[in-house]
């Protein structure tokens, strides 16, 4: 993206390629009495117009999770009688280029008749709320129940309960690279190529294929470069079932690229909640039980992990501590809005943001310093593996020394001295921590929709080059790096000489893709294990070039432990495809394929501190220091493991202080572009001081955990915790996300009326 | 969104009411509007150009009055859909006399949808108060 050489979706271009536009419904619900598609259809440059009724042989859109007594909607990928959110298509424009087609979209007339909508999770369950979908009287889509320990007895025992009732809102994930894909049909072999911007190229593959009525082999589905995903390309969306269909259609290429305002109404956003926590505890700060009732905004329907994101939620949710009593409930509810999903930390952010709150709350409430109620609750690190109250079993960690690591380049005690101080002269002056964990390496097979395993192949070239072709699909998290210095440190080649290959599912081995913080702990193990093989071999044929059983290697070299002699990699690689002459019990080339199935999830942590000032005349908050210690097991590539860290700063940050993305009453999205949706910017961006403590990951080889989501999971509490800390003199135990300027001089504006 | 208000009208409560009747009066006071016929009894067609933070379209729509009660009161429902999204309103327009002339009280609600609502959302509020306030400024300028 740098060097502005990579190609993206939008920079394939091919011979006869027309464009697609899509129409879509500005209601979010209305019953469709006609589509008139007449005028569209005979503008100068239209190739085709489709409605729903045309393509009504495509299959439905996928959803892999399946709940007890869950209702699945039915959502074909063009709507047909009914739409149910604004941005539902309802027909698609094919046309000679992009500006043809969408001036022709505005042409297709649909009469709608409006139905009242439901624009919240909360309007979803009021009394006599309109039915999102009419087959179902109210909008419960499920009810999911988990407990752990004895709840009951514990709340019962405790001397005091907190409750809160929390927000976690609705955010866009909004990937540099918007979503697009190119369709191609090759008539001659019944073969059809996509090229999409996905994290999951087989699983798409896979999932299109059945869609689209094609041998899953005759699909050829390639993600070129994907400028982001953030989790909402985990996910096979109506577009590239509908570009694809045409494609097939017209016996010609078909591209389509999402505008920025569709991205805004049409892709997946992440969070959505109303949790209504409860914490119990000891008088002196023991946490004896949690409680969480969780309302899940899921949209108007299902993408692909849509239900499954709260249950994350509810295995996330004692935190680093010792709760052993946990109980959850989740409330899944329709509403007519574009349907949620797995973004930046899916389900985690949403129950550390709870659990780190409640501790504070608490801590407020006994009158407790926040850290010190943290050292008394965490698990300590002579219980790893420890087998919490929601099923899980943390791998590996020592939280007291991560968090004391925080503390201490924070200069905790010191900055608490100097709060006091600043409180005695009137200034908001906070400090926030988070000790959060997470959830990573997604993960043991039967944890995971479609597969948690991975895969990869590992080719030695003639030359002694070296090839990679792994199953998950980097999209900005640098595994072509990382997995090169992989190569490079277990075959002692340099690291120029390794190429790492993705995304092409007539390249690739079958692989799961890149989502859940899994591409160096999961992929990267199976080209850890693909390059053991590899090594095995080089032995082997080392063995017979040097004519000596007693070989090892070492920095690129077959080395003969008697006489010293040697023979580079290169050398052997060459021989082995010459093959003049084979070692015993082995075969000609130079290759490995390895499929790995993780035992377990990693559970990185760590402890973020923001020290904060809200400026009280205009409600402006300024992070004066913000210290991040993340403990992430092994670290391959400091900066990489860096630029992760602070990215995902950058959003839990945005969620904690400006994004929201709000829908009306009336199911209308009223943060449509970038000028209502405050995403963060550089400038807004504080210095962040980045430090790691390592307790290696024992689930895999390479002892790593994985870091795509640590800094969003992390940031947000630190942020919130900070700022309800500097607002604590007024009397503020709370405040709802996202903490706008307006928001916080509202409240201190009420708090001080003699100073306005 | 809520919309509520109150106007000056030089004129007496009798000429202002017949005056907002007028489909010829009314098309060249209501802003951007580019055409209004009567389609049947207090019923209109109307086609107008709507200018929003960075963008712009047409609507066509109906404004129907209901519950006329001259010269003191009525009701007004627009409708209008565009290439930009849709947009209803409903509300309710009272007349007294005062000072010599009239005021026009107006309350209602106001809804709108689609890109106008997705892109507009932060100016829909205060573009309707100036296309009132507009509105009203040339209606003025009717005597």
């Amino acid at each position: 993206m740098l060097t502005g050489t990579a190609t993206y979706v939008d920079d394939i271009k091919m011979p006869n390629m027309l464009y697609a536009a899509m129409v879509r419904s500005p209601h979010a619900a209305a019953n469709i009495r006609s589509v008139d598609i007449s005028k569209a259809a005979a503008h100068p440059g239209v190739m085709a117009v489709y409605t729903g009724v045309d393509i009504k042989d495509v299959g439905a859109i996928v959803c892999g999770v399946e709940l007890p007594g869950m209702r699945k909607p039915h959502h074909t990928v063009i709507a047909t009688d009914r739409v149910y959110l604004v941005g539902h298509i309802v027909a698609v424009v094919v046309a000679k280029d992009r500006y043809v087609a969408a001036d022709a979209a505005d042409l297709v007339e649909v009469d709608y008749d409006v139905l009242d909508a439901v624009g919240g999770p909360e309007q979803a369950l009021a009394e006599g709320a309109p039915a999102v979908h009419p087959q179902w009287a109210d909008n419960i889509a499920f009810k999911f129940e988990q407990k752990g320990g004895d709840t009951d007895a514990a709340f019962a025992s405790a001397d005091v309960i907190c409750k809160q009732r929390m927000i976690s809102q609705r955010m866009v994930a909004n990937p540099m690279e918007t979503r697009g894909c190119v369709a191609s049909w090759h008539a001659a072999d019944r073969a059809l190529t996509i090229y999409t911007s996905t994290q999951i190229p087989h699983l798409a593959r896979t999932i299109l294929a059945g869609m689209l009525g094609l041998d899953e082999n005759r699909l050829r589905l390639i993600a070129p470069e994907v400028g982001g995903g953030f989790g909402c390309k985990l996910n096979v969306y109506p577009e590239e079932a509908i570009v694809s269909f045409a494609a097939m259609k017209l016996g010609v290429p078909v591209k389509w690229i999402e505008t920025r305002r569709e991205n805004f109404l049409s892709t997946i956003q992440g969070r959505g909640h109303v949790d209504y926590w409860e914490i119990a505890a000891k008088r002196d700060g023991t946490i004896v039980g949690v409680k969480v009732k969780i309302i899940q905004d899921l949209g108007a329907y299902f993408q692909l992990l849509t239900p499954a994101i709260p249950t994350l939620s509810v295995l996330m949710m004692p935190g680093l501590y010792n709760a052993r009593n946990i109980h959850a409930e989740i409330v899944g509810v329709f509403t007519n809005c574009v349907p949620t999903d797995a973004v930046r930390g899916a389900g985690r952010p949403e129950a550390t943001y709870g659990i780190e709150r409640m501790v504070d709350v608490l801590a407020a409430e006994l009158k407790m310093d926040p850290a010190e109620i943290r050292f008394k609750n965490f698990v300590a690190a002579d219980q790893f593996p420890f087998a919490t109250a929601t099923g899980l079993n943390y791998d590996s960690g020592d939280y007291a020394n991560t968090f004391t690591k925080a503390l201490d380049t924070i200069g905790y005690k010191k900055l608490r001295e100097e709060q006091a101080t600043a409180r005695k002269q009137g200034r908001l002056v906070g400090i926030g921590i988070s000790t959060y964990g997470e959830i990573c390496a997604m993960g043991p097979s039967p944890a995971v929709a479609a597969g948690g395993w991975e895969s990869a192949t590992v080719k030695v070239e003639p030359s002694g080059k070296v090839t990679i072709l792994t199953g998950i699909s980097p999209h900005g998290q640098g595994e072509e790096t990382t997995f090169a210095q992989i190569a490079g440190d277990e075959l002692g080649v340099p690291i120029d000489d390794v190429l790492v290959l993705h995304g092409d599912t007539s390249i690739v081995q079958y692989g799961i893709g890149t989502f859940g913080s899994r591409g160096t702990a999961v992929g990267g193990t199976a080209v850890y294990l693909a390059l053991q093989d590899i090594k095995e071999k080089v032995i082997r044929w080392g063995s017979m070039l040097l004519d000596s059983n007693d070989v090892r290697f070492e920095g690129g070299m077959c080395i003969d432990n008697a006489s010293g002699k040697s023979v580079s990699i290169q050398t052997i690689a060459a021989a082995a495809y010459r093959a003049m002459k084979i070692p015993t019990h082995s075969e000609p080339g130079l290759v490995a394929t390895r499929f790995w199935e993780p035992g377990n999830f990693t559970y990185p942590f760590g402890a973020h501190i923001i020290h904060s000032e809200i400026d009280p005349k205009t409600g402006q908050v300024e992070i004066k220091r913000y210290v991040m210690v993340d403990d992430i097991g092994n670290i391959l590539n400091p900066m990489i493991v860096d630029g992760q860290l602070h990215g995902g700063a950058s959003w839990g940050l945005g969620q904690a202080l400006w994004e929201h993305a709000i829908y009306d009453d009336a199911g209308q999205l009223v943060t449509g572009e970038f000028m209502d949706y405050a995403m963060a910017r550089a400038r807004m961006m504080p210095w962040i001081e980045s430090s790691h403590t390592c307790t290696p990951s024992p689930v895999n080889p390479l002892g790593v955990k994985g870091v795509g989501e640590a800094g969003t999971i992390g940031s947000t509490p630190a942020m919130v915790n900070s700022v309800v800390d500097a607002l604590a003199p007024l009397g503020v135990t709370h405040v709802d996300m996202p903490l706008t300027p307006e928001k916080l001089w509202r409240i201190i504006s009420a708090s001080q009326p003699e100073a306005n | 969104m809520k919309i509520a208000g109150v106007a000056q009208l030089a004129f007496a409560p009798e000429r202002a009411y017949e005056l907002m009747q007028d489909p010829a009066v009314l098309s060249r006071a209501i802003p951007g509007c580019e055409a209004l016929e009567r389609t049947g009894d207090n019923e209109y067609r109307m086609k107008m150009k709507m200018m929003l933070a960075s963008f712009s379209g047409a609507f066509e729509g109906k404004v129907r009055l209901v519950d006329p009660q001259p010269p003191t009161s009525f009701r007004m429902v627009v409708e209008g859909s565009g290439k930009i999204g849709f947009m209803k309103g409903d509300g309710v327009l009272t007349l007294t006399a005062k000072d010599g002339g009239t005021e026009v009280s107006y309350e209602g609600d106001a809804q709108i949808g689609g890109t106008m609502a997705a892109v507009g959302q932060r100016l829909i509020d205060t573009t309707a108060r100036m296309m009132i306030k507009r509105f009203f400024e040339k209606l003025a300028a009717e005597v």
